[in-house]
């Protein structure tokens, strides 16, 4: 662990998902289409005030389709 | 003749008191219970094994029956399994937790692991190339961490292919 620096910049959680995501993209091609929809993480929010649910909104809005 | 059958029983059934004592390589008396689990697949569940090498972020270590209970987090690097019986496998795991516990069993957590002939050489060099590059370059400083981390991990994913 040369860069034992990275605690100053990134959480463990980070660190570990780098490092993951370093693994997936070095897989052989009929692994890595699995691979790297393990990667992807989506998130969807709404807001609810007085019983009611307001919009719902993506923290990353996707692109396509 | 029941007198003979009587004794020629017994003497076979005396040596097998004596065979329990002996360890052979192919069948050793202790094992320990492992569990590598990744959040998407349990490569092993409470699986009794000989031994088990890791690369700890302190060191390499070999995990026998009985170890002391401890706490490891774990370098991106190959993780060893010596199964009874049979001929080692290796996975390497980008990173994550070993726990030896009181009970003799341990618990390897990891986020992405694969057995070494799913990796392609050609795309770690391409990876790693790329990622020397921006590590060296003129990013911002987190970009360059991040190359950084990448760097170690695919040089360590040559390293384990290279002296497989």
């Amino acid at each position: 662990m040369s860069s034992v620096t990275w605690r100053n910049v990134f959480t463990y959680n980070k660190y570990t998902q780098i490092a993951a995501r370093a693994v997936r993209q070095s897989l052989k091609e009929s692994e890595r289409v699995t691979a790297e929809k393990r990667g992807l993480t989506a998130l969807r929010y709404q807001q609810w005030e007085n019983g009611q649910g307001g919009q719902q909104v993506h923290l990353n809005p996707p692109q396509e389709k | 003749m029941s007198a003979l059958r009587l004794v020629s029983s017994a003497a076979r059934r005396a040596p097998k008191v004596f065979t329990s004592g002996r360890r052979g390589y192919a069948e050793a008396a202790d094992k320990i219970k492992l569990s590598l689990v990744l959040p998407h697949q349990s490569i092993f569940t409470s699986t009794e094994v000989v031994q088990v090498n890791i690369s700890a972020a302190t060191g390499d270590m070999g995990i026998l029956a009985n170890h002391v209970p401890s706490i490891e987090p774990l370098r991106p690097g190959v993780v060893e399994v010596i199964e009874p019986g049979s001929a080692s496998k290796k996975w390497f795991v980008s990173g994550g937790f070993a726990t030896v516990h009181p009970n003799n069993s341990l618990t390897i957590n990891a986020v992405e692991a694969a057995p070494l002939e799913d990796f392609s050489p050609e795309a770690i060099r391409a990876n790693l190339q790329e990622a020397l590059k921006v590590a060296a370059g003129s990013g911002s400083e987190e970009d360059k961490m991040e190359a950084r981390i990448e760097a170690d991990v695919y040089e360590a994913l040559q390293h384990a292919l290279g002296s497989k």
